[in-house]
């Protein structure tokens, strides 16, 4: 009884309990008590049933498992949380979201530029090695003469190759699943193409009674490849210029691969919309390689011919510098070799150098010492005072330019003497005598080797006329025409001999010295002697003279009579008239060589 | 875009190539050069505001349709059966290529067409003889790839079909 009573209070009274006896139910207790008590717990916990973390823990993993199995469901409810939690954590620690994307962002980012960057070497690199070389000179000319622009040509010959389409196309209908296109290409109607390349395959398969799987893999139409790759649900066909690498069909089946297994429910369901295969783009694009030719190792025509350029500049530039530096020192040596210049400094004046010093005025115009050595005039200046240069070289030129000799005379200078010699002007000798005082550097002059031409012709008209004798007849003071036409020659030298008198500043007298044969009377001789003198005296002063002083005088009998006799000649040559030159001393020695001067 | 495959389906002759052309270019020529294979086009449409793309196989009409092969066929989403009304031959063919389309591609819409409705006078195929054919179409109608008499409007009524199936 107490073991009812004390019964769970939980366990409702059964019908048993209420209908039955008291020892049924001590019976039953007694058989079934350890089960009751399960039972009781078990009821406990169904009715206060909670699922604890504990549980949903447990089977989580495996029920989100089988759920997403069956349907969408699950994905659906969860998206909008995600979506949302993904939203509020960007927006609460934005640095946590950046760094586990960078890893993937990171990369996709890096290939992109490096992609860029790539293209743009390679266009950069391919312009510079051909635009200057002879093989792009020979290519230019092909893109000129074919009408095809010079980069088509370019690639043409330096492609080894470059996929230049792909193509993905979805296997049962031939429709296009997208499409990329390497630079520059342009491609109208890939939906045909895409629908063609399948029609082939299709028509290939037939013909051979190959499988599905099967299939043709390329193609050839002129210089391009067709390479298709099967999958099960999609063809990846690529259009490729040049001979392609066996490793790139690796990239394409491994391009195929991952399409297929990212993309195998869309690929399965297409029903003709191709949005969905929009972001197979990458992958594709992965496909659009290339290779160049190597050019061989060697650095470009256009930069040998830059260098050969440059090194030219360069030693042109040199050669000027070393040129200018050439003529300034040998300007320095001339200037300072330069008689007359003294210079005192040189100084940089804006841009010219210029020099400082004293300069005779008979030295030489520095300006022509520029020219004669190249030395630019613009880059030099000259700024010298005047002064007399007493170097022997100065005074020589000065005694020159004072004293101006003629060409017959040779000067010469030794210590302060200056020395003539040769022949000269009697009117320069006289101005050479007045002017070698007022030449500083000179003390003396010497004049002992000078002749004077003008004495020397005086002296020879002297004897000249000395030797003239003019005949008469015997007992007569009369002329024959013989002896007027001599004494007209007589005047002559007469004139002749007045002119250079006078330059020479003499006045010489002209004896005119009459004589006669000793026959006859001493008087009458005398008389006789004296009127020939007269007569020609006569004659011979018809024209006046302008120094000379002309006198008659009666010598009476030749005293070389007998001499004159002995000859054979008779007395006639004595009954002439004779001619003398007679000059005051004074003047003759004026006539001496040597000058000194203070 | 929505792209969908449609076969082009009919004897020798009928004028499949020519009702392609008319289609995508506007343009007729009444010599005949066989279809050698397949030969596809496109044509791009507008239908209930979609942007539609028909991809459009020309198949070569061989009256002995055991050779036309089966997989040029597969993938399309619908079909033209082109029957010359000049000539009764034409209606037999069609029957037969149109139990190969459903055999091999199952029951995608299609649209039946009489062509050469310009020659009215030389024309022999009654309405009766193409009931089977005409009740199970999409769309049935008297067409010339000359004139281009209801050539744009059998490509649409088959687009739609397409977009609806
Ligand atoms: N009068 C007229 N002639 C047509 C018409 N359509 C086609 N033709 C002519 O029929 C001939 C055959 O036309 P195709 O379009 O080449 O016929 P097809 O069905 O493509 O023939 P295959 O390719 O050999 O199977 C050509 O000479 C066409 O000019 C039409 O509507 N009216
Ligand atoms: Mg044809």
């Amino acid at each position: 009884m107490e073991r009812t009573r004390r019964s769970s209070p939980i366990s409702p009274p059964s019908e048993y309990d209420k209908g039955g006896s008291e020892d049924f139910s001590a019976l039953r207790r007694l058989l079934l008590s350890p089960e009751q008590v399960q039972l009781d717990r078990l009821r406990q916990r169904l009715d206060t049933f909670v699922v604890g973390p504990q549980e949903v823990s447990r089977v989580l993993p495996d029920a989100i498992r089988l759920r997403a199995r069956q349907d969408n469901r699950l994905l659906a409810s969860m998206l909008p949380i995600t979506q949302e939690a993904l939203a509020l954590s960007i927006k609460q620690s934005p640095q946590l979201i950046s760094d586990s994307l960078a890893p993937i962002l990171g990369s996709a980012i890096r290939k992109a530029i490096s992609r860029a960057m790539r293209e743009m070497l390679q266009s950069l690199n391919q312009t510079l090695e051909y635009s200057m070389s002879w093989q792009g000179l020979q290519w230019r000319w092909e893109a000129w003469k074919t009408g095809r622009p010079f980069v088509e040509v370019v690639l043409l010959h330096t492609l080894q190759f470059r996929v230049e389409q792909v193509f993905l196309i979805h296997k049962k209908t031939g429709l296009l699943l997208n499409h990329v296109m390497a630079e520059g290409i342009s491609s109208q109607g890939e939906a045909a193409i895409s629908g063609m390349l399948t029609a082939i395959q299709d028509f290939v398969r037939d013909s051979f009674q190959q499988s599905q799987d099967e299939g043709l893999e390329s193609l050839r139409i002129g210089d391009l490849t067709v390479w298709i790759e099967q999958g099960s649900a999609a063809i990846l066909a690529t259009v490729i210029r040049g001979a392609p690498p066996v490793k790139l069909r690796d990239v394409l089946q491994n391009t195929l691969e991952s399409i297929h297994a990212q993309y195998s429910e869309s690929l399965q369901h297409f029903q003709g919309d191709d949005s969905v295969f929009l972001e197979t783009r990458p992958f594709l694009e992965d496909c659009l390689q290339a290779q160049f030719v190597k050019k061989r190792k060697g650095l470009p025509v256009a930069f040998w011919v830059l260098s050969v350029l440059l090194l030219a500049l360069l030693g042109w530039w040199a050669y000027q510098a070393s040129l200018n530096h050439q003529q300034w020192t040998e300007l320095l040596k001339r200037i300072a070799a330069e008689p007359g210049i003294v210079v005192t400094s040189i100084q940089e004046e804006g841009g010219r150098r210029v020099f400082h010093g004293l300069r005779d005025p008979l030295a030489v115009d520095p300006e022509r010492l520029l020219e004669e050595v190249g030395y630019p005039p613009h880059a030099a200046g000259f700024h010298f005072e005047p002064f007399i240069a007493l170097t022997p070289e100065m005074v020589y030129t000065r005694a020159l330019k004072v004293l101006q000799p003629p060409e017959s005379v040779s000067v010469s200078l030794d210590g302060d003497r200056l020395m003539l010699m040769g022949k000269s002007s009697h009117a320069w000798m006289t101005r050479v005598d007045q002017a070698h005082f007022s030449i500083p550097g000179i003390t003396e002059v010497s004049m002992e080797r000078l002749i004077d031409t003008d004495v020397k012709q005086f002296e020879t008209l002297r004897e000249d006329l000395e030797g003239q004798t003019i005949l008469f007849l015997a007992g007569q003071g009369r002329l024959t025409d013989r002896e007027l036409v001599k004494i007209q020659q007589v005047k002559h030298i007469l004139q002749e001999l007045d002119k250079k008198a006078m330059q020479l500043g003499r006045e010489p007298s002209i004896y005119l010295m009459g004589y006669s044969s000793p026959v006859g009377s001493q008087s009458t001789n005398v008389s006789l002697s004296e009127m020939r003198a007269q007569k020609v005296l006569e004659i011979l002063s018809e024209s006046p003279f302008q120094v000379l002083k002309l006198s008659a005088i009666g010598k009476g009998v030749d005293p070389d009579v007998e001499s004159v006799a002995a000859e054979g000649q008779g007395y006639s040559a004595s009954r002439r008239v004779s001619f003398k030159v007679v000059e005051p001393k004074i003047t003759q020695t004026r006539e001496v060589g040597a000058r000194t001067g203070r | 875009m929505i792209q969908k495959k449609i076969c082009m389906l009919g004897g020798f002759a009928v004028g499949k190539t020519s009702l392609v052309k008319r289609l995508v270019s506007g343009i007729f020529s009444d010599k005949y050069l066989t279809t050698v294979g397949v030969k596809i086009d496109k044509k791009s449409l507008s239908v209930q505001g979609k942007e539609l793309l028909l991809v459009l196989w020309d198949l070569y009409g061989d009256d002995d349709f055991q050779k036309v092969r089966a997989s040029y066929l597969q993938g399309s989403s619908g079909y033209i059966l082109v029957i010359d009304g000049t000539r009764k031959e034409t209606v037999d063919v069609a029957c037969k290529l149109h139990d190969l389309a459903q055999k091999t591609i199952g029951p995608v819409p299609f649209v039946l067409l009489l062509n050469k409705h310009d020659l009215v006078d030389e024309w022999v195929v009654e309405c009766p003889m193409v009931s089977d054919l005409s009740d199970q179409a999409c769309f049935v109608s008297m067409v010339s790839a000359k004139t281009g008499e209801g050539v744009e409007a059998a490509f649409s009524a088959l687009s739609e079909a397409m977009l609806k199936f």
